[in-house]
């Protein structure tokens, strides 16, 4: 690398850069596709299909329904994707109204949530049904601290479904249990804690599913079109990782000097 | 809600969002101090607010708390005492420090016993949540089931004690079968992480407290 290059760019970081690049390139080509009415067909998620039943199940329980959005902050793009189905799932639910509760360990997003919620009581047309403070609870930082807060908030409120979005470890045993012993249908999106996840969810979005549901629920091809990129994008690496794999068999580590940080 | 009000709620969100990730971005892959110093004053504005949000998360437990307590409703004195520890840690940490004896012996009595409880019912909880989803019913939950007999026979300590290599053939499943499954994970959710951020930048994503439906 020329000494002009290694004092304007981090060292070891050009190829991620520029992957990062092409990553947005796409994105928006596909964005610009969807907006020149381009429509991509996207196979029904089966979690995503099943929340919105479990709204309708949870108004004929005259239960309410919880959407925990984890453990995590604002940073976390698994919290971002997750809010997103808090505010459409709440809409939906205020639309009838089934109640919506939350919580989470950040204070940052229990703050957002009260916002969102109360956004989409606005948005269903159905203000007058918001109430300040009872549908959000904080109950502490800590990752088990918020797992107990969460369970007796569950045992309290006995909802009729819960969706987990977002980021989670092992607090989903303690909270994803309660929640199979009050009866409520366990819908789960997320990277993290995938085994355990797995054992208790009744429906799960596995990877970047947690992603694309929060894509294909605000219905906007465009926003779907940002979907069909993220392929493209997939297929690329996916070439990569074969290329990678045969010139390492060939005895080259360019690859793996090229991905190295 | 005011057009200006969400016309501001909308534009800000996003030109905060726009300037904070570009911060972020370029002093990930360019040396700029300038951009590190924009970095370094918006993760203090950020650990400002968080602070302001810790702050007003107290005041939601003690509004909520309190008035349970005055009705007398279902754990209140669970809800009494957590006040009251509340109130005793606020004093000691301020009095005698967040890093002393006193502090520390305090906090973390209570924090630990509570963690052990915690510890010993996610065994319980694991092992019922396992029961039922392990149950073989069809082909799929054999398979599902054999499997996860294999991970947990073979992380046994008796089974390591008779067969010292079973280690082994746990990381080989592990480090081969599991890998590519990993790997998937690992890729999908990165990339699906980086467009939706972009989602966000673009104003696509309804999640910045949803204000973009109304402009």
């Amino acid at each position: 690398m020329s000494p002009l290059v290694e004092q304007v760019l981090q060292e070891g970081r050009i190829f991620q850069l520029t992957l990062l690049l092409l990553m947005a390139a796409l994105t928006y080509i596909a964005y610009s596709y969807g907006k020149r009415g381009k429509v991509w067909e996207i196979r029904p998620l089966e979690g995503l299909e099943a929340t919105w039943e479990g709204i309708g199940r949870a108004a004929e329980m005259g239960r309410p329904i919880m959407v925990l959005t984890g453990i995590s902050g604002l940073s976390n793009a698994q919290t971002i994707a997750g809010l997103t189905v808090l505010g459409e799932v709440a809409q939906r639910a205020a639309e009838i109204g089934v109640a919506t509760h939350t919580t989470s360990t950040s204070t940052q997003v229990i703050a957002f949530s009260e916002g969102v919620i109360k956004s989409a009581y606005d948005a269903a047309g159905k203000s007058e049904l918001y109430k300040p403070g009872e549908y959000v609870r904080w109950f502490g930082g800590g990752q088990f601290v918020y797992a107990v807060g969460a369970a007796g908030y569950i045992l309290e409120t006995k909802p009729a479904m819960i969706v987990f979005m977002g980021y989670f470890l092992f607090d989903v045993i303690v909270t994803m249990e309660t929640a199979s012993r009050v009866g409520a249908q366990i819908i789960t999106g997320t990277l993290s804690a995938l085994p355990e996840s797995s054992v208790f969810s009744d429906y799960l979005l596995i990877g970047e599913e947690l992603y694309a549901a929060s894509a294909m629920i605000s219905k906007d091809t465009q926003v779907i079109a940002t979907i069909a990129g993220q392929d493209w994008i997939k297929l690329i690496l996916l070439i990569i990782v074969v290329v990678g794999v045969i010139l390492k068999l060939a005895g080259s580590d360019a690859i793996i000097k090229l991905l190295e940080v | 809600m005011s057009a200006t009000l969400t016309y501001i709620r909308t534009y800000l969100v996003r030109v905060i969002l726009i300037i904070a990730a570009l911060s972020g971005l370029v002093t990930w892959y360019f040396v700029s101090p300038q951009a590190d110093a924009i970095a370094n004053e918006l993760q203090i504005w950020n650990t400002a607010a968080a602070s302001w949000t810790l702050f007003v998360g107290i005041i939601t437990i003690f509004s909520h708390y309190i008035r349970s307590v005055m009705k007398r409703e279902r754990y209140w004195p669970y809800q009494l005492y957590a006040m009251i520890l509340m109130v005793l840690w606020c004093i000691m940490g301020v009095w005698s420090g967040l890093y002393s004896n006193l502090y520390q012996t305090a906090y973390l009595s209570t924090k630990i016993t509570l963690h052990i409880a915690i510890l010993g019912q996610l065994i319980f909880f694991f092992i019922s949540g396992v029961y039922r989803t392990f149950r073989i019913k069809t082909a799929r939950t054999l398979l599902y089931a054999f499997l996860a007999l294999i991970m947990v026979v073979l992380n046994a300590p008796w089974t390591q004690w008779i067969f010292p290599n079973a280690e082994k053939v746990t990381f080989w499943l592990l480090n081969n079968v599991g890998m590519s499954g990993e790997r998937t994970l690992a890729i999908t959710g990165g990339i699906g992480g980086v467009v939706l951020s972009i989602r966000i930048l673009l104003g696509l994503e309804k999640g910045a407290l949803r204000a973009t439906e109304e402009i």
